[in-house]
């Protein structure tokens, strides 16, 4: 039965070249393992967390400070979250320049977007729930920048935070989006992702007559597992040098001196300063989305996407890492332009 | 089916009769779950009464002074002649909480460096408009503000001030 339900995701004979770990990087295979992992980080995490002001920020230190492994697992639960962002992107990246969106694989694709899309606000929801300085006026920032969408923008705004301005119940929304709403979507998702793969025949490879074929048990499912155990490692070291930030506990009348939203928000942030938020906000990120929805119905089946496409999402991808890179690193108080060191 | 349909019409009117009859249930759960968010939201209700807050006697607000508000989280501003503007301290860009600076006499905004004036309007961008106001009422000496009703503004003009009645 264990057997039956395996193969349902995976074939029982794989290419040669579908092996080859420089076809994929292994990044989505990264991405969904960060994801298991996160369910299960977020569901100790979950039995000492409580989402009210003041108790939230007690019980982030409370487990920091009295449970065994408790900053650990704090640790790693946040920096998965990071670069669970990071790998997805890079997995985005490598289907859009192996032009791995095409039909059978459209809904592959659309299915990746919308869980780009969850962990995106899994992130962000998850920010706010430590309860301190950084996270209060991130998400204060972040959900401030819904206002300027035109027309639905305030009503967006209030029903994110539950009012006009981060409060009790803005907790209460995040944390029950980032442990029940978000999760059940993210297994949904995932699902349908994995045996669309599967229906598309596994990763997009050269198609050649005489195909060396092997069997997926072992020799994918070995290959899968040292892959998984390489990236645990490098996740579990990461999150026993670097501590997981907790600043002071959050003071709604007292900004500090340096407040930025989320990294992974500080492009719009930055484009905000520098175009009007009309612009900024809803013209230039819609349209970077509906070319995404697009791309499979431009062009045809090829080994690269074609030339235009290529340049448009080239453009936008580099706009966005200097932006954010910006953000990150050469804005000091007052958001004004600093160096690094 | 072996038998021959008696009666195809009337089937189909049937399974269009259980359609529409789903959708309506499933319109009846939908607005169900909307109307228990919003009834659960604090602040929603019709009492107006806790969102005015007094903020002191008139006595304690020299012209020319900005005081800040602790029960409002607010600023109230009394200008030269008299005039009042109870202020919000949301920057009008971001949201932040923007402090007063007495040496320079003006707003400024620690997260993008917005500058306000002692009116409320904005000196330096981007904050893309004038801080927000609370409608202001004197009752007797003391002044009452509305903090659940913010006004936005373009910018300061005289209409915004309140004047209490009798000076002093």
């Amino acid at each position: 039965m264990n057997r039956n339900f395996f193969f349902h995701i995976r074939p029982r004979k794989i290419s040669t070249k579908a092996l080859r770990f420089t076809l994929t990087y292994g990044l989505g295979g990264a991405a969904a393992l960060m994801i298991f992992l996160q369910f299960l980080t977020g569901l100790l995490l979950n039995f000492f967390y409580e989402p009210f002001p003041v108790q939230a920020y007690l019980s982030v230190q409370h487990i920091q400070t009295e449970l065994l492994f408790g900053q650990l697992i704090r640790n790693l639960h946040h920096w998965t979250g990071h670069f669970l962002v990071v790998t997805i992107c890079l997995h985005l990246l490598r289907v859009f320049f192996g032009a791995a969106y095409f039909s059978p694989r459209r809904r592959t694709w659309y299915s990746g977007l919308l869980l780009l899309l969850l962990v995106l606000a899994a992130n962000f929801t998850g920010y706010l729930l430590p309860w301190d300085q950084l996270a209060f006026w991130a998400v204060t920032i972040a959900s401030s920048m819904l206002a300027y969408i035109p027309l639905a923008g305030e009503l967006l705004q209030r029903l994110v935070l539950g009012g006009t301005e981060v409060t009790e119940a803005t907790l209460s929304i995040f944390h029950s989006f980032h442990t029940t709403v978000l999760p059940f979507a993210f297994l949904l998702c995932m699902f349908y992702h994995f045996w669309r793969v599967r229906k598309a025949g596994g990763v997009k490879i050269e198609k050649s007559n005489k195909e060396e074929m092997l069997p997926v048990v072992p020799e994918l499912l070995v290959r899968e597992l040292s892959f998984a155990a390489v990236v645990t490692c490098f996740l579990l070291l990461f999150a026993m040098f670097v501590d997981a930030p907790l600043t002071a506990m959050a003071n709604p009348a007292l900004t500090p001196e340096t407040v930025k939203a989320p990294w992974y928000f500080l492009w719009l942030q930055e484009l905000l300063l520098h175009m009007h938020p009309v612009l900024a906000l809803c013209v230039l990120p819609l349209a970077f989305g509906l070319f995404l929805l697009f791309l499979p119905f431009w062009g045809r089946e090829a080994e690269k996407p074609s030339r235009m496409p290529q340049l448009i999402f080239t453009s936008f991808f580099l706009v966005i890492i200097a932006l954010t890179s910006t953000g990150i690193w050469f804005r000091g108080a007052g958001m004004r332009l600093v160096l690094p060191w | 089916m072996v038998e021959k349909m008696k009666n195809p019409q009337r089937r189909s009117f049937l399974t269009k009769i259980w359609i529409g009859l789903g959708l309506v249930a499933l319109a009846e759960f939908i607005s169900g779950g909307i109307s228990f968010f919003v009834s659960g939201r604090k602040g929603t209700g019709q009492d107006s009464k806790s969102h005015i807050i007094e903020a002191g006697n008139l006595s304690d607000f020299l012209p020319g002074s900005v005081t800040f508000i602790h029960a409002g989280n607010c600023y109230l501003s009394r200008l030269d002649d008299g005039g009042m503007l109870a202020i919000s301290r949301k920057c009008t860009h971001l949201g932040c909480a923007v402090p007063w600076i007495e040496e320079r006499n003006q707003f400024e905004c620690p997260c993008h460096a917005s500058i306000f004036d002692s009116h409320g309007s904005v000196l330096k961008s981007p904050a893309p408009r004038a801080l927000d106001l609370y409608p202001i009422n004197f009752e007797q000496k003391s002044i009452m503000i509305d903090i659940g009703h913010p006004i936005r503004r373009p910018g300061f003009s005289a209409d915004q001030l309140a004047y209490p009645q009798e000076l002093g």
